[in-house]
């Protein structure tokens, strides 16, 4: 690896992670508006033209508060958790795969910071070190409220990744590989001339198992028990204030946007367009940029079809009860994730192909 | 080694991210710590008792479910890998997964038999 590749490596990790950061204030916006459509209230609309640059307003406000450590606090934790909140998020999407490859200034660059080969694994394993932030937060902030909603998170988020990671072993099953590139490249043209490759059309149950607990990964509603406003005040992130509190929202919705990008990845062919293969678009725009350029606008579109499914359903669905939270994982959706892992492993054989 | 090193960049980047919005607050924003300012929230009384308070042991067991089936389940994921590529020698593996997942599931439902996850 010479200087150049660093140089390559860099400014991906750049361009990637500013791009990530900026569904935040996008979905701050969208949310607040879809909010108000629902509700049938106007949502913000004062500054800047309808109410575009009042994220920007938030970002600021937030820079400019005091930042209060509360007496009777453990320091130290209380501190570093907004820090081991955000820094996993930030990690998590070094694996995504966004789109295929460019061609500048001679070099082939892919487009994906880091191209492992357990991709899949990595991004199951870092992304389930958010929780410490959250339980840290909660316990260190020395107040009731946090320390329930600490608990209630940890135990929700560790509940929902069984099934999270069984509905991730069906996909590998589908693809034999746990390179996430690998696997969009696989989705690559059509299926019984029809439909998509798409992951969803072999795996449709492991795709709703996904879907459900992605939702309670991420704290969201209908499963957003950890920062239940009516009962907890705002749960582990009560006693936060300034930009120590914004860094837990920021974290979130980048989680969120990864899980969106996770979704679109296994199930939704990633930067492939329905029923067009990457090479007949190629033959079309006669340029590997441009496919390229075609590629990342997809995936985008993709992900951000998934992002308004969050926001729709937070604003339409009533909160679930915790023990039903976790019922609902260990009743329901562990031993359906064993059953799709079971029947998709015996179709899989009734169905082989001569050897 | 090679396919670390950017995320090894990642990671600096992140961490220069992180520090920084944190630094930039505590640089920008007023300093002006009054007691009531500092003291726990609790619905705006005076906090009654230490926050620490014992709470229900099925978040203990919960944890350590967890790492039972977060280990089965973990065994899955070699096995997917190859699953595929082993079809055509018969149906070994299919066999040993099944009985596999029989004795998970046998785990599994002595645990909601037990009702273990009933918190109320």
């Amino acid at each position: 690896m010479n200087a150049l590749d660093v140089a390559i490596s860099a400014l991906k990790a750049i361009v990637i992670l500013v791009a990530v950061i900026q569904v935040v204030p996008v979905m701050i916006y969208v949310e607040r508006k879809v909010a108000a459509l629902i509700q049938d209230r106007p949502g913000p609309n004062r500054v800047g033209p309808l109410g575009l640059l009042q994220p920007v307003a938030d970002a600021v406000k937030f820079l400019f508060k005091e930042d209060p450590i509360p007496l009777n606090t453990n320091r130290l934790l209380y501190t570093l958790a907004p820090f081991l909140s955000l820094l996993p998020a930030c990690l998590v999407i070094a694996a995504l795969p966004i789109a295929d490859k460019a061609v500048l200034f001679g070099k082939e660059i892919t487009i994906q910071i880091a191209d492992l080969d357990v991709s899949l694994i990595y991004v199951l394993a870092i992304g389930s070190l958010g929780v410490y932030g959250i339980l840290f937060g909660g316990w260190a902030s020395n107040n009731k409220f946090s320390l329930i909603g600490a608990l209630r998170s940890a135990s929700q988020m560790v509940s929902y990744e069984l099934p999270l990671g069984l509905a991730t072993v069906g996909a590998v099953m589908v693809y034999g590989t746990y390179s996430l590139r690998e696997m969009v490249v696989l989705q690559d043209g059509t299926l019984g001339g029809f439909l998509p490759n798409w992951g969803i059309f072999y795996q449709p149950l492991g795709f709703l198992i996904f879907l459900i607990s992605s939702f309670a990964e991420t704290n969201r509603l209908p499963f957003d028990l950890p920062e239940t406003e009516a009962e907890l005040v705002a749960g582990f992130h009560t006693e936060y204030g300034s930009m120590k509190f914004a860094t837990f929202f920021m974290a979130e919705y980048m989680n969120l946007s990864t899980m969106a990008g996770m979704m679109t990845v296994l199930f939704f062919g990633g930067w492939h367009l329905p029923w067009i293969t990457d090479q007949q678009v190629l033959d079309w725009v006669g340029s590997q940029n441009l496919l390229c350029l075609i590629q990342v606008v997809t995936y985008i579109s993709k992900v951000a079809v998934f992002l308004f499914l969050y926001v729709l359903i937070r604003w339409t669905l009533p909160r679930f009860r915790f023990d039903q939270l976790l019922h609902l994982a260990w009743t329901n959706l562990i031993p359906l994730g064993l059953i799709n892992v079971a029947v998709s492993a015996v179709l899989m054989y009734l169905m082989r192909g001569p050897a | 080694m090679a396919e670390l090193v950017p995320i090894a960049i990642l990671l600096g980047i992140s961490l220069l991210l992180c520090s920084g919005i944190l630094l930039v607050t505590q640089i920008l924003g007023p300093k002006n710590p009054v007691p009531a300012k500092l003291g726990t929230y609790e619905c705006g009384v005076k906090p009654e008792g230490g926050a620490h308070i014992p709470f229900k042991s099925s978040f203990y067991l919960i944890a350590v479910l967890f790492l039972l089936f977060d280990v089965e389940a973990a065994f899955f994921l070699p096995w997917a890998l190859v699953y595929k590529e082993s079809l055509s020698e018969g149906p070994a593996l299919l066999w040993a997964m099944l009985i596999y997942m029989g004795l998970m599931a046998v785990g599994l439902i002595y645990i909601l038999r037990k009702k273990i996850l009933r918190l109320t």
